[in-house]
């Protein structure tokens, strides 16, 4: 008697969540776009008195968010610090310069914590583009080499 | 209530949460970071020249240099763990006209970490500095020249090369 009931329970929940999917069909969530060109950002060789801050090319955002009647999100979050080898450089030594802002904004880049790159409501179509320009503080301590990291673009629209 | 409308009524919780908990819609893209800090060296000196005053070989055996010491900023970015060094290097003897000092009679005092103690060489350079890894080094040099009634009356002139080499 009591196997029947929870069996008729579990029955009971399936055949809601089958109930919830067509729902969830129906009702699609945002779709969002985003690409970035160069995939690759260089800081060349400077003299950290001449030069205290290294600016690399601007990266150009495009994006496109449809279907979205809420907030959305750009953040950035790199996968590390600045890595030759053994040495590495913090990679907080990042700062970039976005525009236009709003929706783009300025900050320092991090290992740990996403940071917000831009943020808006509602549906950008068509699609719109951000440029932001990367900046390294450069310094005589830093071990000399050719450092390398990547950085996750993300786009969200909860 | 009944353990099966108890057992529902979880169930529906369940299936409530797991709607809830549908994860937002993201897109990602990924740059790659390249940033060239490669090996650099800079150096600088708080004078290009020294000038020894004539003086008396027997109360100033050692004429220091008139301006007093030189102060030497030493910046370098170097490999991981590489020795840093700075050296010295005379392109002749002190020499007017004809005549000749040996570039030996030309020593230093020095200040400053890293910073060593030494005689001029027009043959082999002479170290006034080292250390390990990258970094802003600063130190002195106070010239002195070695007095002498030997030597023959005159103004004497030689250039020293500093060299900084960072690995």
């Amino acid at each position: 008697m009591r196997r029947a009931t929870l069996l008729r329970s579990a029955l009971l929940a399936v055949g809601w969540l089958a109930l919830l999917a067509p729902a969830a069909t129906a009702q699609p969530g945002p779709k969002l776009d985003i690409s970035i060109t160069p995939v690759t950002t260089t800081f060349p060789l400077s003299d950290p008195d001449t030069v205290p801050i290294v600016t690399a090319a601007p990266v150009q955002i495009t994006y496109r968010i449809r279907q979205n009647d809420g907030p959305w999100t750009l953040t950035v979050l790199a996968n590390g610090d600045l890595l030759a080898g053994p040495s590495n450089v913090d990679i907080s030594k990042v700062t970039w310069v976005a525009t236009p802002a709003p929706p783009f904004q300025n900050g320092v880049l991090s290992k740990t914590v996403a940071q917000r790159l831009a943020s808006g409501t509602g549906n950008v179509n068509p699609a719109r583009q951000g440029q932001v320009t990367f900046r390294l503080a450069n310094s005589w301590d830093y071990t000399a080499g050719l450092y390398t990291q990547t950085i996750v673009f993300t786009l969200t629209a909860p | 209530m009944s353990f099966a409308a108890s057992t529902i009524l979880t169930c529906s919780l369940l299936v409530a949460a797991l709607a809830i908990a549908v994860p937002a819609d993201a897109q990602t893209a990924t740059s790659t970071f390249s940033a060239n800090l490669g090996g650099i060296a800079k150096l600088s000196l708080s004078s290009n020249t020294l000038s020894f005053p004539d003086a008396d070989p027997d109360t100033v055996p050692l004429v220091p240099a008139a301006g007093g010491a030189i102060t030497i900023i030493a910046k370098a970015r170097a490999s991981l763990a590489a020795t840093v060094t700075l050296t010295v290097v005379a392109a002749d003897d002190l020499r007017s006209g004809v005549d000749t000092i040996p570039a030996s009679a030309l020593t230093w005092m020095a200040s400053g970490a890293g910073f060593v103690n030494g005689t001029v060489s027009r043959t082999a350079p002479q170290v006034v500095a080292s250390w390990t890894g990258s970094g802003i080094r600063t130190g002195t040099q106070s010239y002195r020249f070695q007095n002498s009634w030997s030597y023959r009356t005159g103004t004497y002139s030689v250039s020293l090369l500093y060299t900084l080499v960072s690995p």
